[in-house]
């Protein structure tokens, strides 16, 4: 207590430490992204590096850059984009556990993807068409909550509630879907899951420019959600107009998540249990905050990536399968719930 | 009195009211730049609602509420909150802010939402800061303080707003004495420094009589009574608009009048705790 007593010298090292936190999660986004390339099976190590240098047989060059490459970084932007959302979604709704997956974005946007794919109108062979289904989706279950919400809306607890049912009715309705017209049943229970199997450069053109566009959205609303998280009546005292503070939040949150989903199918965990990770480094300024949370997710599902790679390989050895995969988002989910309660436990001891 | 000049806060016909609730009955009132004005009344009465209107929050029904000559409803949130900055009674906490982080926030209004992603040092904010006493706590965290000194970073915040009129609701509940009396002389000095109109509703008759120079009672959603605390804080005026029997007397020191409530009016006397008269 008594270092804090000049204020001064503690902020500046604050920001040094910003700095130092940022670049150590540049390097382990980074780490996690070769280790994605490495990760898998049929290529090793030693042929990454000569595909990179230049070199490398054709098939070695093929899997390295038209599979690995585009996969690792859809991942590693899928992740950027949940966790964005899910601290925007926080803030915003002043929840700390709103999250894309239990406020309606993530199976809405399940749900509009799975019934394209059912009608016909889209399939994996037409990213595009999944992309914009899945984003009205997760506009759709959004805005499903935000009604339900009625005037409960500032209301943490009611909106969780609310969350927990719209998402409940959107997941049976998919199931629904999933009966009548079950289509690619197998690619489509991988993308329920999430996965990043078979990401291809169509899918990363479309995801970066979409996160690029939405993040920066995001990073500018750092000062109204900054605001937003003091509550209603302070930020509107202040001179926020808050009600249209939440929609362009809830907005950028339901793009951002609709974009990943998209591209990923519904990563379980990452957007909720992230930003509190992020808050907690580096802290409730959210103009680094934001970018922290973006770092620290691309680290997370990217590494989730590589583990899952890995784990595949090591299972597919084990139990001699030909060929197993065990999905990112079965690896998230896992991850993801065992936080959860380590951190329900901690705060419990807490009170 | 110029009702146009900077700092004046001008109520007229004020009417407003919740479904199946009437709140405020028309309120006139004139308060001049400069002014330290005390609201009191029970609750319900309408006093927080009124701060409300006066900061733009609420729109009335009927009637207006006039900042500097302009009528707050019609203005921008932004352009309000460059007017006047009120102090709700209380916030919910926003975990892991600093004091210095909060209070920045204070700026949100004359900065717009892109200044927020400056960050250099705003000479306001740290005015702010050391007007308020906490510029000693500003890479503290909020959640760490204390009650007390958590409402003078929100009066800090408040100040940020770099307004000429500054409202506060109820600044002193859940405070102990001696932070109630830091805030209250706090106000007062900034209000002699800087010239600020202040609206604040007190419960604590006595604190309103010391330290505003005039008191505003509401009653059932109208002004009951207006006046310096002198010419108005007399037994009648708690038993009409507190509901108290009680007695007044001139403080010893300071000649501002001094309230003993006795007891509250309509309890039948068996009731009364006639131990506590003397």
């Amino acid at each position: 207590m008594s270092a804090a007593r000049t204020a001064a010298p503690v902020l500046r090292r604050g920001r040094t430490g910003t700095r130092v936190k940022a670049a150590v999660l540049v390097v382990l986004a980074l780490a996690a992204g070769v280790a994605g390339l490495v990760a898998g099976p049929a290529v090793t190590t030693a042929d990454v590096a000569e595909v990179f240098a230049g070199g490398g047989d054709p098939l070695a060059r093929h899997i390295v850059l038209n599979l690995r490459l585009p996969r690792a970084l859809v991942a590693l932007t899928a992740g950027a984009c949940l966790a964005l959302a899910g601290l925007v979604l926080q803030s915003a709704l002043r929840n700390p556990l709103a999250g894309p997956e239990v406020t309606g974005v993530t199976p809405g946007a399940v749900l509009g993807a799975v019934t394209a794919t059912g009608l016909g109108l889209a399939g994996w062979q037409s990213p595009t068409a999944v992309v914009v289904a899945a984003c009205l989706g997760g506009c759709a279950g959004a805005g499903l909550l935000w009604l339900l919400a009625g005037r409960e809306r500032g209301d943490p607890e009611q909106t969780a509630v609310h969350g927990v049912l719209v998402s409940a009715v959107l997941t049976g309705a998919t199931a629904v879907v999933l009966l009548i017209a079950p289509g690619e049943l197998g690619s489509v229970v991988q993308w329920l899951v999430g996965s990043t199997e078979g990401r291809v450069w169509r899918h990363w053109e479309l995801l970066w420019p979409w996160a690029l566009c939405w993040g920066a959205a995001a990073w500018l609303l750092a000062g109204p959600l900054t605001l937003l998280r003091c509550g209603d009546e302070q930020a509107a005292a202040l001179g926020l107009d808050i009600g249209r503070a939440r929609a362009a939040a809830l907005a950028c949150a339901v793009a951002l998540t609709a974009g990943a989903v998209s591209a990923v199918g519904a990563l379980g965990f990452v957007g909720l249990l992230v930003p509190h990770v992020a808050l907690a480094v580096f802290g409730a300024d959210l103009r680094a905050t934001l970018p922290g949370a973006a770092l620290l997710g691309a680290v997370v599902v990217g590494g989730a990536d590589a583990g899952a790679q890995l784990l595949s390989r090591a299972l597919a050895q084990a139990l001699d399968a030909d060929r197993l995969t065990v999905p990112v988002g079965a690896l998230t989910t896992c991850a993801g719930a065992a936080l959860l309660l380590i951190v329900a436990r901690r705060r419990a001891d807490l009170r | 009195m110029d009702h146009r000049e900077p700092g004046a806060v001008v109520a007229e016909g004020l009417r407003f009211g919740y479904p199946g609730r009437e709140v405020l009955r028309g309120v006139d009132l004139r308060i001049g730049a400069g002014e330290l004005v005390a609201l009191v009344g029970l609750n319900g009465c309408g006093k927080s609602t009124f701060l409300r209107l006066a900061a733009g929050l609420l729109r009335p029904d009927a009637g207006r509420v006039l900042l500097d000559g302009e009528e707050v409803a019609r203005l921008s949130r932004r352009g309000a909150a460059r007017r006047v900055a009120l102090l709700h009674q209380s916030a919910p906490p926003v975990p892991g802010l600093t004091v210095r982080q909060l209070v920045r926030q204070g700026r949100y209004a004359a900065r717009g939402p892109l200044g927020m992603l400056r960050d250099g040092d705003d000479a306001v904010s740290a005015r702010a800061l050391a007007d308020a006493g906490v510029a000693d706590w500003a890479g503290r965290p909020v959640d760490a303080l204390s009650g007390g000194e958590r409402q003078r970073v929100r009066l800090a915040m408040a100040l940020a707003q770099d307004t000429r009129i500054l409202l506060l609701d109820e600044p002193t509940t859940y405070l102990d004495l001696r932070h109630q009396l830091e805030v209250l002389q706090t106000v007062v000095r900034l209000r002699a420094e800087r010239g600020l109109t202040v609206v604040m509703v007190v419960h604590d008759l006595n604190h309103a009589a010391r330290f505003a120079d005039r008191i505003v009672a509401l009653r059932d959603g109208r002004v009951a009574a207006d006046g310096k605390p002198a010419a108005i804080v007399t037994p009648a005026l708690l038993a009409e608009v507190l509901g108290v029997e009680g007695r007044v007397a001139p403080d010893e020191r300071g000649g501002w009048p001094v309230c003993y409530p006795d007891h509250p009016l309509g309890v039948a006397s068996h009731l009364r705790n006639e131990n506590h008269i003397h």
